[in-house]
């Protein structure tokens, strides 16, 4: 008989939908989280809101977590690291180190859900220099600016009067080797710039991009507001440098659509950067064995029709520890991964021993 | 030659002048309907037939309203806007922006300002606007002389010597007119001169064309005072 406890791993969006579709179907989830407190990323890298509502991020991830914090059925591991792995569908054995202590998991499915990083400017092959100009920054170093309604020059402290964002950073680029869209940054960069224009009214906001791509109802949730009623300006063409100029930063791309040269200043930077899987993700691939893409993120095998799916049965992964993936996707995936593992539990248990 | 959008052309005029015929466009009642935001898609420059003809584009006209740029809307409100036909097939924008009613927008605000572009491309059209204004109608058939009408051949000789009778040929006796396309009833043009008079019109031509306004106020001025109504152009 398969063991009915189910092991997830990471604690952020997509670990914390899992394990509370588990348990409220009267499984047991047991949730290993590495640091000290959940929320993945929006929590670490304090979102300000979550794209494309803008509901403010730490009142709807406390409202998220709230039910699983108390839960009969959810057992939380804090500051716990998984390190190997052994077992197969319905008896897995998860060795982790918890607290500096060494214990083991028994469970009859795991959810993967390490989720994804950002990616690191340092490494793009434009010249944007994000380590040597105080004014140029990321969407993570901005959303936390935006969060304490601080969002000034880092280099004088002053509000800014002309800011712009610059797409597809570390996406989209076969030099850098992330030929994928990041497929969140369009929109959390357009929800920036709304909440730029909202904190700093006088300040102008610029976006260039290669192509804008917001599905859906970001479109006229995000997209058409910050350009019509924020007057936030979209220019199609990408920057291939920032220099410092004085005491701005010089900006040079083309305009394409009206076919000029464009050097304009400004006085800061937001590099809209994109996703890559994180060290946990890579991690977790290795110590279960999981096929991963060429870009390292955890291949599912279901192609269109199955999301969760991995070449390891009895393993699933959710949210952007397999690509790319919004808030949106990394709930979905996680309630399809609980449904999954639930199954693939409960299937074994019903063959007679 | 490419369209040019150089902001340098103007640059002696000040910015803060440039901002304000700018924000006295999107101070009109009509702007929040003409101007959503711009994909710079080009749908707008495919359907336009001027755009076929002359280095004319509606989406840069929409994109650079769009985007707020100053400079680039006050270089096309002197050159650019004056290429449009006005025949509003750009109205098809996924977006409901309205190139066409942009540009009437700008084409006002540039009357009203008197700038020298828009004398400039008004200059050929006062005797058609002084047809319209003082009559009403466009067209009329005292125009068809051989000397305006070289193209239409010989026959234009015999039509023209005998006007009146050909006019008097047609079935309907509002068309037995020669000086204007059809016959405008008294209260039709002094409904139509009231018009001009409470909209501001007249105050639009006495910036482009002072002796156009001229003659124009001497004729309404009578025939209004005719019918009774006290009214001053100035």
């Amino acid at each position: 008989m398969a063991n009915q406890n189910i092991l997830i791993i990471g604690g952020g969006i997509a670990g914390i939908e899992a394990a509370k579709g588990i348990a409220d179907l009267g499984y047991k989830a047991i949730l290993v989280e590495k640091r000290d407190r959940l929320g993945g990323n929006p929590d670490e890298q304090q979102y300000a809101a979550l794209t494309p509502d803008l509901r403010d991020a730490s009142e709807a991830l406390s409202e998220m977590m709230a039910p699983i914090l108390d839960h009969k059925n959810v057992e939380i591991l804090y500051n716990t690291l998984v390190t190997d792995a052994s077992g197969s569908m319905g008896d897995f054995t998860v060795k982790c180190i918890s607290k500096g202590k060494e214990i083991e998991v028994k469970a009859g499915a795991v959810i993967v859900a390490t989720g994804f990083t950002h990616f690191d400017p340092g490494r793009e092959t434009q010249k944007y220099g994000y380590y040597e100009h105080d004014d140029v920054i990321t969407l993570t170093d901005a959303e936390k600016m935006l969060k304490a309604h601080n969002f000034v020059r880092p280099s004088n402290g002053e509000k800014p009067k002309r800011v712009c964002f610059i797409q597809c950073v570390g996406s989209r680029d076969r030099q850098i080797g992330n030929e994928y869209c990041s497929k969140v940054c369009c929109g959390i960069s357009s929800k920036q710039a709304i909440e730029v224009r909202q904190q700093v009214p006088d300040c102008k906001v610029f976006i260039f991009y290669i192509d804008m791509r917001m599905y859906g109802y970001w479109e006229n949730e995000i997209y058409w507001p910050a350009q019509e009623k924020y007057k936030v300006n979209y220019v199609k063409g990408m920057a291939t440098e920032i220099v410092k100029k004085g005491d701005s930063l010089l900006v040079k791309g083309e305009d394409t659509t009206l076919r000029r040269p464009m050097e304009v200043p400004m006085d800061m930077v937001i590099l809209a950067v994109g996703m890559e899987p994180s060290e946990g993700t890579k991690q977790m691939a290795k110590i279960f064995g999981l096929k991963q893409n060429k870009y390292h993120f955890i291949e599912t095998t279901g192609g269109p029709l199955d999301t969760v799916s991995t070449s390891v049965p009895g393993v699933f992964a959710a949210g952007a520890c397999t690509g790319p993936a919004d808030l949106e996707d990394s709930v979905s995936m996680a309630g399809l991964a609980a449904m999954k593992a639930i199954t693939a539990i409960t299937k074994l248990q019903a063959v007679p021993a | 030659m490419a369209l040019d959008l150089s902001i340098n052309k103007y640059a002696d005029v000040p910015y803060e002048e440039k901002e304000r015929l700018f924000d006295e466009a999107k101070a009109d009642g009509r702007w929040e309907h003409v101007l959503y935001g711009c994909y710079e898609c080009g749908i707008c420059v495919a359907a336009c037939p001027s755009a076929r003809f002359y280095d004319f584009s509606p989406r840069v006209i929409a994109q650079a309203v769009a985007r707020e740029d100053v400079d680039l809307v006050y270089t096309l409100m002197n050159d650019s806007v004056w290429d449009c036909s006005q025949c509003f097939s750009c109205d098809r924008c996924p977006r409901q922006n309205s190139p066409g009613q942009i540009i009437t927008v700008l084409r006002e605000v540039a009357v009203r300002n008197g700038l020298q572009t828009a004398k400039q491309a008004l200059e050929g059209y006062g005797r058609i606007i002084y047809k319209i204004m003082s009559t009403g109608s466009q067209v009329s058939p005292d125009m068809l002389q051989p000397n305006a009408f070289p193209d239409w051949g010989k026959h234009v000789h015999e039509i023209s010597e005998n006007l009146e009778v050909w006019r008097k040929a047609l079935p309907p006796e509002t068309l037995h007119t020669i000086e204007t396309g059809w016959k405008v009833d008294e209260k039709t043009i002094i409904e139509l001169y009231l018009i001009w008079h409470m909209t501001g019109v007249m105050n639009m031509i006495e910036e482009i064309d002072e002796g156009l306004f001229m003659i124009l106020v001497d004729v309404m001025e009578e025939r209004l005072e005719e019918a009774g109504y006290d009214v001053t152009f100035d």
